[in-house]
């Protein structure tokens, strides 16, 4: 679905190239996630891959055809929602999303059907400027999405959501996934990318440091071990075991026998811990 | 389809925001300016307020209506559609000519009737503000504040008022055919004189000149200045 070569970026009068020189491909119906800290060419790749800067240099391909190539009508194919979810304030959420799907020529949905999914059909008739962020959040997805795009970009998708709406946010990405929708997430929200993402990738200072999906990841960088919280005369204990042959560990079993077991777990790695393992860099 | 339903977007916008409204009180303004304007003077008073009137539109509420849409952070939604910079600024132009001409027949309406000829004078006010309007965007996309923009906007159309020496009698017209609002003036003198054949294809030439010159200004500016600032600030954050 898309083919990126050695893809190098820098802006008009910046001395230092902010992206330098990366490769990565992803597959259809795949949800791939871009993780880096602020100011890592994260935002600048997806800016390229949504035809807004072209004068990138190395090979950028969607579908086959080079990007900056492509006319327009690529904006027929993609949906993009960004981090800042902005409206025409002093319009209803429904004349909004009314405006936009305008634009398109394949965009046929009652744009109602599209709220109503998203929980928002009583908020149809509102001001934008009287929506909440979360409500904005779900909007701005709704309008990303008018068009059943091929391939969608979000931006931090759940950024500033409560735990709620941040679920429903999830839900809404996996749903366009199950549908075969190609997802691109840019975040520095590793338990977000972690439940989404089929794949990701670390990027820092505008080269990619590694691709893989959340769970090789986990398993490769983690220990083989299981950690185990007990109680022992009314005190918390905890005692770490091997995963190797673990049902014949004479001492786990004694105590998963013995003893009230609190807590059980494996000992993988976390993807924030393993983006500052690989990249020496935390994710601010 | 997409520039129908940008500009009747955009009409909506202005609408929405009280453009409309504010004008109908202008126009009321005016009108009664020239209620007390004696009789002798009043066909000069007349060209020279529907000269000024879509000037103004074009140039304050172009530009007013960028910074509102700027403020509320819609440009970079708006250029991840289908939707092309070019429609982007005609519907912009092609809206706030609708309010011009709306404003500029009110006034010419209520104080002096039917205008000798009414397909010159519609033209002449949709060029000059469509001119104004595309002039307004190129000086916005400079500006990063309201003042700045006001500043600007003045310092940019100042030579555009020059033709009004003439107007006034000062200075040989040759001086003044260089200047789109020349081409203007003599439209809107369609209102109380027949034009000559020479002075129709004159006026309407020098105005789509300049309104094409400053269309394409008013396009470079725009992509430069403010879509691609866009992706600095973003990048930045």
């Amino acid at each position: 679905m898309i083919n990126v070569e050695q893809l190098s970026y820098r802006y008009p009068g910046a001395n230092k190239r902010t992206l330098q020189g990366i490769d990565f491909s992803i597959a259809r119906g795949e949800v791939f996630g871009f993780l880096g800290p602020s100011g890592a060419g994260k935002s600048t790749t997806q800016k390229i891959l949504i035809g807004a800067l072209r004068n990138y240099t190395g090979s950028v391909q969607v579908q086959g055809q080079e990007i900056r190539d492509l006319g327009p009508d690529y904006y027929e194919k993609i949906g993009v929602a960004f981090e800042f979810p902005n409206f025409y304030s002093k319009f209803t959420a429904l004349e909004n999303l009314k405006m936009f799907q305008s634009l398109y020529k394949k965009s046929k949905d009652n744009p109602m059907d599209i709220l109503r999914k998203v929980g928002l059909e009583q908020a149809a008739n509102m001001k934008v400027s009287q929506f909440s962020k979360g409500m904005k959040m779900r909007l701005n997805f709704c309008r990303a999405i008018l068009h059943h795009p091929d391939i969608l970009f979000l931006d931090e998708p759940t950024s500033g959501l409560d735990p709620l709406n941040a679920k429903i946010m999830k839900d809404l990405i996996l749903e366009q996934k199950s549908a075969g929708t190609t997802v691109l997430i840019t975040t520095h929200n590793m338990h977000a990318a972690e439940e989404l993402c089929d794949r990701v990738a670390f990027i820092v200072d505008g080269q990619i440091s590694l691709i893989d999906s959340p769970r090789a990841l986990k398993l490769h960088h983690g220990q083989k071990r299981v950690r185990l919280e007990y109680t022992l005369s009314n005190e918390k204990h905890i005692e770490e075991f091997p995963m190797h042959n673990l049902g014949e560990n004479t001492r786990f079993l004694q105590l998963i026998r013995q003893h009230p077991i609190e807590t059980l777990h494996s000992l993988e790695g976390t993807l924030d811990q393993i983006f500052i393992d690989v990249t020496g860099r935390t994710l601010v | 389809m997409r520039l129908t339903s940008t500009i009747s977007h955009d009409i909506r916008f202005q609408w929405r925001h009280g453009f409309y409204a504010v004008y109908v009180i202008v126009c009321l303004l005016y009108l009664l300016l020239l209620h007390f304007v004696r009789a002798d003077y009043q066909d000069s008073v007349i060209i020279l307020l529907t000269f000024l009137d879509p000037s103004a539109i074009g140039l304050i509420l172009a530009g007013g209506i960028i910074l509102l849409e700027k403020d509320q952070g819609i440009h970079n939604h708006l250029f991840a559609t289908p939707l092309r910079l070019q429609e982007y600024l005609l519907a912009k132009a092609l809206s706030i000519s609708v309010l011009s001409t709306a404003a500029a027949w009110v006034i010419h309406g209520f104080s002096a009737g039917i205008p000798v000829s009414p397909i010159l004078f519609t033209l002449g006010i949709l060029l000059t503000s469509s001119f104004f309007t595309f002039l307004s965007i190129g000086v916005v996309a400079r500006s990063h504040s309201i003042n700045g923009f006001i500043l600007l906007s003045q310092l940019y159309s100042l030579p555009f008022s020059l033709p009004l020496l003439y107007f006034f009698g000062i200075g040989r017209e040759g001086l003044y055919l260089i200047f789109p609002t020349h081409g203007s003036l003599l439209l809107l003198q369609s209102t109380v004189r027949h034009l000559t054949w020479r002075e129709i294809i004159y006026a309407l030439t020098i105005l789509l000149l300049w309104n094409a010159a400053a269309f394409i200004w008013a396009h470079r500016s725009f992509e430069r200045r403010i879509l691609l600032r866009i992706d600095e600030r973003r990048e930045q954050q």
